[in-house]
């Protein structure tokens, strides 16, 4: 059971990034989160692990406040929480394989880490992981010498070397090309479903809200204007989508074929 | 393009009065007739022509007083240069005067033509003011050709023989009063020489300066290595050697089969002080000078070698100190991380501001600086290129913090990485690259600088390079030249390798 509880983020030059939001999340759900672009989806995200401060709220995870955590609690839980960005992330002149590593640093002896050195255990790991995403031979390649999508799945193979109980995805497609994006939240649900990991995902694309989510929260300048169930989304009218994003906002199709995703 | 806010202003003047005015003061006629830019810059361009011809002709007559006289003796002195600036200046004139009344009519204001004359007229002028003078370049290109071809081609002073020398010489009494020198005795086995006479007068310049010849001495020799060239030389009274000329040429005899010949020489001229007191004993000599041993590195190669390493070595360790000492600098340069306060962001413009005076002063000028704080030597130049490659260095480094990617940095943490463990996984990574790159790319900056930097004293081959250049010892001077090429040429390679790698 995780659960948020009355968060608020302002920033230093007093902008509100979001209000008050609170929602509880079950083991095991795929938890999407849609807005506008500025409405407080990445920052809610962030605020979860802490890469940004909360500024008033609690976050229970395990009966542990996350808002309140000491740093050595804070990155034994970071540990357990992966992360994928819109923008992958990736250190671009490591390998893929460093880059794949570096999501067992919260694990790892940080003296030995620093040297570069990773137990034998940890690289298999991290090949077994790329086999998973399916660029185990791009190994040894430079991060920046492989595609968009490529590298997304570098990203998400990061995040499953954290062996995570739980996994924030921040807009993990919105810089891909519509057709990949089917395929990245494919590996994404499949360690939902198969790991039975939690995730929490915001996403752009109605189509593809509907296609994955089993719980939807939707955030309108930082408030939660809208909370549904897997059944609600998919009878989702564009009336009301249109009030989470707005009235200028058009229903955007992903570009991909509407049986195929319901 | 004249169809700027400017023509929208009307004319104050009417065509005639705008020439009439501008023909007294330039770009006048423009100012009123709505052009104000257009007239400032006649009015400017205008002034900085006359007071830089006037100027030029005051230089080429500043002996004659008044315009006129100065103008005339120019006139006389640089005639093509004199008469072309007149004539455009004069043309210029007067086209401003035509521009004035034209910029009267707004559909005709514009015109590109008067500013290309201007232009015309300053390059002219800077083409006198700069000295250039092809027509000296062909004429003395062939005086300069020997030397040049000595830089081209060093490598006959590269090497040496040991030489030995085989001498013997006979003492000379000047003015044959006295006793006159005793004949040297005759050694078998010995090079042995004999004058006759033993005393003579030296050659004398009379009041028109034409040479009186002094007595001709006939020398015979023995001893000497046969066939084998042979040079004179003479010893004044005081010990001071210098070999005799005759026609132009050194005095040199080749000897005979047998080692020996005979030779009439005509007693050189030599100042005699009038204070000189009693007999004047002087001497002349036979050398044969000779080859011997295998090939040996001659000083200049010696020297070239070992100042080229100097000078590879103070470019490195300047780059090293630069390197060490630019790193705290750059973070404090660095807008990124300088941005949280006030105080920060003052410390940030100081930095910059110091860091671009340091970077605009050229190393050489720091080196004499250094060299009056340090003594002149290599340790002067290492302090000259580090303070200018903590100027560059601190500026590219802190641009690359700039342009660090803050993304991977948030994903590191987000794995419940230590600060640490951020740093070498998030940071360092996307600093190397840049960082190896620069440094590399100042190593070969600083060590092709430490070539020049000895020219002012600060070590290294420029320092040798200069001697021997003021030594008019071309050979040598080529040496250099030809290892500074070298070895800049390989640094060229080996750091653009280098670079390819890590970018």
């Amino acid at each position: 059971m995780f659960e948020v509880r009355e968060l608020t983020k302002v920033y230093d030059d007093g902008t509100v990034a979001i209000r008050d939001v609170s929602f509880t999340v079950d083991p095991g759900e795929f938890l999407v989160i849609i807005g506008l672009s500025g409405s407080g989806k990445s920052t809610l995200l962030r605020c979860i692990n802490r890469l940004i401060e909360p500024t008033e709220g609690s976050i229970l995870w395990e009966g542990v406040d996350i808002t309140t955590a000491d740093p050595g609690q804070l990155r034994k839980i970071r540990r357990q929480i992966g992360m994928i960005f819109q923008h992958f992330n990736l250190v671009k002149r490591s390998s893929v394989l460093t880059n794949v590593l570096s999501g067992r640093l919260g694990y790892v002896n940080p003296i030995a880490s620093i040297l570069n050195r990773f137990p034998m255990r940890d690289r298999n790991l991290a090949l077994k992981a790329l086999q998973r995403v399916g660029i185990a031979d791009q190994a040894y390649k430079r991060a920046d010498e492989l595609s968009g999508g490529q590298q997304q799945r570098v990203g998400i193979a990061r995040a499953l070397m954290q062996q995570p109980r739980m996994i924030l995805a921040d807009e993990p497609v919105a810089s891909l090309d519509p057709v990949l994006a089917h395929s990245i939240l494919g590996y994404i649900e499949k360690m939902n479903q198969e790991d039975g990991i939690t995730v929490l995902c915001s996403l752009h694309y109605l189509d593809l809200v509907q296609r994955y989510a089993t719980k939807v929260i939707g955030l309108r300048e930082g408030r939660i204007v809208y909370k549904g169930s897997r059944e609600d989304i998919r009878r989702m009218t564009d009336r009301e989508f249109k009030e989470i994003y707005g009235q200028e906002a058009e229903r955007v199709s992903a570009g991909f074929d509407e049986k195929g995703s319901s | 393009m004249a169809q700027n806010q400017h023509s929208e202003l009307r004319s104050m003047v009417s065509g005639p009065v705008a020439l009439f005015t501008s023909l007294i003061v330039p770009g006048l006629g423009q100012s009123l007739a709505g052009q104000f830019r257009r007239g400032i810059l006649m009015f400017g361009a205008m002034g900085s022509i006359l007071g830089l011809a006037y100027w030029r002709i005051h230089l080429l007559a500043h002996r004659e007083i008044g315009f006129l006289a100065k103008y005339t003796k120019a006139l006389s002195r640089r005639p093509h240069f004199v008469i072309f600036l007149s004539l455009c200046t004069a043309f210029l004139w007067v086209w401003n005067a035509l521009d004035a009344k034209r910029q009267t009519v707004p559909e005709r204001r514009g015109g590109s033509v008067v500013f290309i004359l201007m232009v015309v007229i300053f390059f002219t002028m800077g083409w006198q003011i700069s000295q250039i003078n092809p027509v000296k370049m062909i004429r003395e290109l062939p005086d300069a050709i020997p030397p040049l071809s000595k830089v081209l081609w060093p490598w006959q002073a590269a090497v040496t023989r040991e030489t030995e020398e085989i001498r013997a010489g006979a003492d000379i009494l000047i003015g044959c009063e006295g006793k006159l020198p005793p004949i040297p005795e005759k050694v078998p086995g010995r090079p042995y020489l004999k004058s006759e006479p033993t005393c003579g007068e030296l050659s004398r310049l009379d009041e028109n300066n034409n040479v009186i010849k002094g007595t001709t001495l006939t020398l015979t020799a023995s001893g000497f290595a046969p066939n084998t060239e042979t040079q004179i030389w003479w010893t004044d009274n005081l010990g001071n050697e210098f070999r005799p000329r005759q026609e132009g040429e050194y005095v040199a005899v080749i000897t005979d089969s047998s080692g020996s010949f005979e030779f009439d020489l005509v007693m050189p001229y030599r100042l005699i002080p009038p204070s000189a007191r009693g007999p004047q004993i002087h001497h002349v000599g036979a050398r044969q000078v000779s080859a011997i041993g295998s090939l040996m590195i001659a000083d200049p190669l010696k020297l070239t070698l070992e100042r080229m390493a100097e000078t590879i070595f103070m470019g490195m360790m300047a780059t090293l100190f630069g390197i060490i000492l630019s790193i705290p600098v750059s973070f404090l340069a660095a807008r990124n991380l300088m941005s949280g306060s006030w105080i920060t962001i003052a410390i940030y413009y100081l930095t910059r501001t110091v860091l671009n005076i340091v970077r605009a002063i050229e190393p050489l000028i720091w080196a004499l600086i250094a060299v009056v704080w340090v003594g002149l030597g290599p340790f002067a130049g290492i302090i000259a290129l580090t303070l200018h490659s903590i100027a560059a260095l601190g500026k590219l480094y802190s641009e690359a913090i700039e342009n660090i990617d803050p993304g991977p940095i948030e994903a590191i943490q987000a794995t419940g990485a230590t600060r640490i463990q951020t740093i070498m996984y998030g940071v360092v990574p996307q600093m190397i690259p840049p960082f190896v790159s620069f440094s590399i790319y100042r190593w070969d900056i600083n060590v092709r600088m430490s070539t020049v930097i000895g020219l002012v004293g600060g070590g290294g081959i420029g320092f040798l390079l200069v001697q021997y250049i003021r030594l008019l010892d071309y050979r040598a001077a080529g040496i250099a030249v030809w290892f500074i090429a070298i070895t800049v040429a390989i640094l060229d390679y080996v750091s653009a390798e280098i670079r390819k790698r890590f970018v």
